[in-house]
């Protein structure tokens, strides 16, 4: 250990290790990444910033705020479910009025085997056909059919050990739409389950669980990942929360800000853009604990020349207005483009479950 | 005998005497010791204000200039290159001349590239408080900065190895390979990460990556790198022993030379799984090289621990230094791999190991050095003129970092209580709930501000009494 050139080039192998793995390699992996496209449309996530937008991320730079705030939504847990959406008809599917009575009571036999099979914690009670039906010649096979299912289903379950619940029936479960067959497992059952009910006639999708205190909060509807910032540079994720996470700031449901509140027209956009203003100009008129420095420095109490005006903002507890400057504008739009509600093919998401829409004439027993 | 005195004075006839080694380094180094205490004291400055707008936001309000958002930064780059890289620099010019027993290359060419360097700090700190950052973290400066800073520090590193090479003293010692490695390795991090987030901007989340990787690096190898050889050499000079094995140092040595650039990666949430996993092992493993350094300069001082630390103020500082380095090592290692880091992820806590890194262990250690280098360049002494004031620079110090460390680590922990349940409150807990927390953080900049204040004010009294001196002699 005399040679100090031997020294050097012990010390450039090793700098040179950790350079490949985590200088090169990163960039081997994500060089490439470009924005991916979304599902049924013909847009792009992330989309390239407007003009506007871009400018504002370079007052977002300029005034450090990736010193308070991260844009990184993490996630704890990724898990699935299934959604039955549709009962859908088939060969099996038999309206268990009387003909002629003009109402309709479909109830699609296979669904309710396959409903069985996903969910082997659910009774399945047989179906009370009335005996004029019954006799039918078309519906006669499928109840032979569904009582030979039924049969098989028992051995099997009995083969398991499977012990099903009597007050709870996979009947019920399908009286409603749509419905959630399967929450938060795994992607394998999720996705028997879904297989098994479109297989048997019935209509269901994939559903997934992005879970974590972060995504709770509704800071975002998923992880940011690599390919969300593909459109940046330069990068700011930010390493610390000395204020809320604003990955999702523009897609964030309102009652999810750190100081909740309800849009008071339906001037959505607008509305926000406003909001976020008045939170530049001072943070406390919003959030009364912010320790959010106020930006006044981007507002003008004097109104400008005409032509760059622009909207003035009213402040609460002020009469008089002030004018959003140029920087301020930009700043807003740039946060007003951060979304995290679009799926991509690492981070998926699903739209959030519709409200149970009432069945036309639910399936009774 | 591995300990720095050692040289056989037969071995060299060429050698220049102690005397005249030290002689050549007066000019540059008192002048990097100078500066780099000054930054200290306005860095210090800069984070205590900056600390306060965490829980006072109307404090400075209205001005963009000193907005929190560029506060904080300017304040951690001053800290960073106009303290503890400046302190390097000083301390490892020293000790090349010292334990190479040679005279420096270019004393003037020095000064004056140090000179440059503090000019392209002070645009640095001036071009991140007007808006210019480049948003990277500890790579804040602007381009206009960023590149004397390069350029600069290619002299002083050019000729701190022609110093190295010219030696006369062959052996090398224990700290000369950490300095050698940390001159080495700072132009090929600094370069590498400028030319690529700054020159050919690699896309997307890999400029996150690669400023992470400057970042670690520059804390963990070169700035703990010249920690440590820093406490090689002191510690076995004051207890008056020969280092306890040249081989363990050795293994330490290329241990925290090929783990520690590996490092620091963990708290990156939105990248490739394995990054954050792989850096967190590395954070685990380097717990081996530091504890076997740590347990070398512990067996080379035991048994006259106590007496040292009586007698000697260097020993002290360079004391406390070592224990924080073991206990941040150990912090990182549990709070740096899976759930621990993922806990703490995103909060003070996480952010405060840059802090305990350049002012505790790097911070303490350069200035017990400088405590015992200034005397030496300036009245020929060991100790600086004014013992109070030394006593003073060191607690002050040592409460200073003692405060930062333990409020930025427990208002961490508050905020990752509060991020890791989605039910409680994120403003009233986790932002305003801290207060208290980060008021202590506050007190912690100011006393280490005070520390900075009182070695100035010591280094002063020492010029006074050298310029009296040369000046009595003439007279």
């Amino acid at each position: 250990m005399n040679h100090g050139p031997l020294i050097a080039a012990g010390a450039f192998v090793s700098l040179a290790c950790s350079w490949a793995a985590l200088v090169m390699a990163p960039q081997v992996q994500l060089g490439s990444l470009a924005p991916a496209p979304i599902p049924n449309t013909s847009d792009v996530h992330p989309a390239n910033r407007p003009g506007l937008a871009a400018q504002g991320a370079e007052v977002y730079r300029s005034l450090g705020c990736y010193q308070c705030h991260t844009r990184q939504v993490r996630q704890d847990a990724l898990l699935y479910g299934a959604r039955l959406v549709d009962r859908g008809s088939n060969a099996s599917t038999i309206n268990l009025e009387l003909p002629g009575s003009g109402r309709t009571n479909l109830v699609n036999f296979n669904l309710l085997i396959a409903l069985a099979k996903s969910r082997a914690d659910l009774g399945i009670t047989p179906v009370a056909v009335p005996a004029v039906l019954a006799a039918d010649t078309n519906v006669a096979p499928v109840l032979k059919e569904f009582a030979a299912e039924l049969k098989l289903l028992k051995q099997f379950d009995n083969k398991a050990q499977i012990v099903r619940s009597t007050s709870k029936t996979v009947n019920d479960l399908a009286a409603t739409l749509p419905v959630e067959v399967l929450e938060r497992t795994g992607p394998d059952e999720a996705e028997r389950a879904v297989k098994l009910i479109n297989d048997a006639g019935g209509k269901a999708e994939l559903v997934i669980y992005n879970l974590g205190p972060d995504i709770e909060r509704g800071w975002g509807a998923r992880r940011s990942v690599a390919r969300d910032f593909v459109n940046d540079s330069p990068v700011l994720l930010g390493s610390l929360r000395a204020g809320p996470d604003l990955a999702c700031l523009g897609s964030r449901a309102p009652e999810k800000f750190a100081a909740p509140w309800k849009f008071a027209s339906t001037n959505l956009a607008s509305e926000m853009e406003q909001r976020l203003l008045i939170h530049l100009y001072n943070p406390r008129l919003v959030a009364p604990a912010s320790t959010c420095p106020s930006a006044k420095y981007l507002f003008a109490t004097k109104q400008p020349e005409q032509r760059f005006a622009g909207e003035p903002l009213q402040v609460p507890g002020s009469d008089k207005p002030v004018y959003p400057r140029h920087d301020a504008r930009a700043l807003v739009a740039y946060l007003l483009d951060q979304r995290l509600d679009v799926g991509l093919p690492e981070a998926p998401v699903t739209k959030p479950s519709v409200p149970a829409k009432i069945a036309a004439a639910p399936a009774k027993p | 005998m591995t300990a720095p005195q050692t040289s056989p004075p037969a071995a060299c006839a060429t050698a220049p005497s102690a005397v005249a080694a030290e002689a050549s380094c007066r000019l540059p180094v008192l002048f990097f010791a100078f500066s780099s205490a000054t930054w200290l004291l306005f860095g210090a400055v800069l984070a205590l204000l900056s600390s306060i707008q965490l829980y006072q936001p109307t404090f400075m309000e209205g001005c963009p200039w000193v907005t929190y958002g560029r506060l904080r930064p300017a304040a951690v780059n001053s800290l960073v290159y106009g303290f503890a890289l400046q302190a390097a620099f000083g301390l490892a010019l020293w000790l090349i001349a010292r334990l190479g027993r040679v005279e420096l290359t270019n004393p003037l060419g020095l000064f004056i590239a140090g000179k440059f360097w503090n000019l392209a700090v002070t645009v640095g700190v001036i071009g991140i408080l007007a808006g210019d950052a480049t948003g990277f973290d500890l790579l804040e400066f602007p381009l206009y900065a960023a590149l004397p800073l390069f350029a600069s520090y290619a002299c002083i590193g050019a000729w701190a190895l022609i110093t190295l090479k010219a030696r006369t003293e062959r052996t090398l010692y224990v700290s000369l390979w950490f300095v050698l490695a940390s001159l080495l390795w700072f132009p090929w991090i600094l370069s590498s990460a400028q030319g690529l987030l700054l020159g050919w901007r690699v896309p997307g989340v890999v400029q996150a990556i690669v400023a992470g990787w400057f970042g670690n690096n520059l804390l963990q190898v070169v700035l703990i790198g010249m920690a440590l050889a820093v406490m090689f050499y002191f510690v076995p000079k004051v207890v008056a022993r020969p280092l306890h094995s040249q081989s363990l140092a050795q293994n330490g040595f290329w241990l925290l030379l090929l783990i520690g650039g590996w490092t620091g990666l963990s708290q990156l949430s939105a990248v490739p799984a394995w990054i954050p996993a792989v850096s967190g092992a590395a954070n685990v493993l380097l717990v081996v090289p530091v504890v076997v350094l740590t347990y070398n300069l512990y067996r080379t001082a035991d048994g006259g621990i106590a007496e040292a630390w009586k007698r000697s103020g260097v020993f002290r500082f360079v004391t406390v230094a070592v224990v924080l380095l073991l206990l941040v090592t150990l912090r990182n290692a549990v709070f740096g791999i899976g759930p621990g880091a993922r806990y703490t992820q995103f909060t003070y806590f996480a952010g405060a190991r840059t802090d305990i890194m350049v002012l505790g262990v790097f911070g303490l250690a350069a200035l017990g050095a400088l405590h015992y280098i200034v005397p030496r360049l300036t009245v020929a002494q060991d100790e600086l003129p004014s013992e109070g004031l030394v006593d003073l620079a060191f607690w002050a110090s040592v409460v200073g970092v003692v405060s930062v460390a333990i409020g930025y680590s427990f208002a961490g922990l508050t905020q990752a209580a509060v991020g890791a349940m989605a039910d409680r409150n994120f403003l009233g807990e986790a932002v305003t709930g801290v207060a208290g927390h980060l008021k202590l953080v506050t007190f912690g900049y100011g006393a280490i501000g005070i520390g900075a204040l009182a070695f100035l004010v010591n280094f002063a009294l020492a010029l006074r009494r050298c310029c009296a001196a040369c000046c009595g002699g003439v007279r």
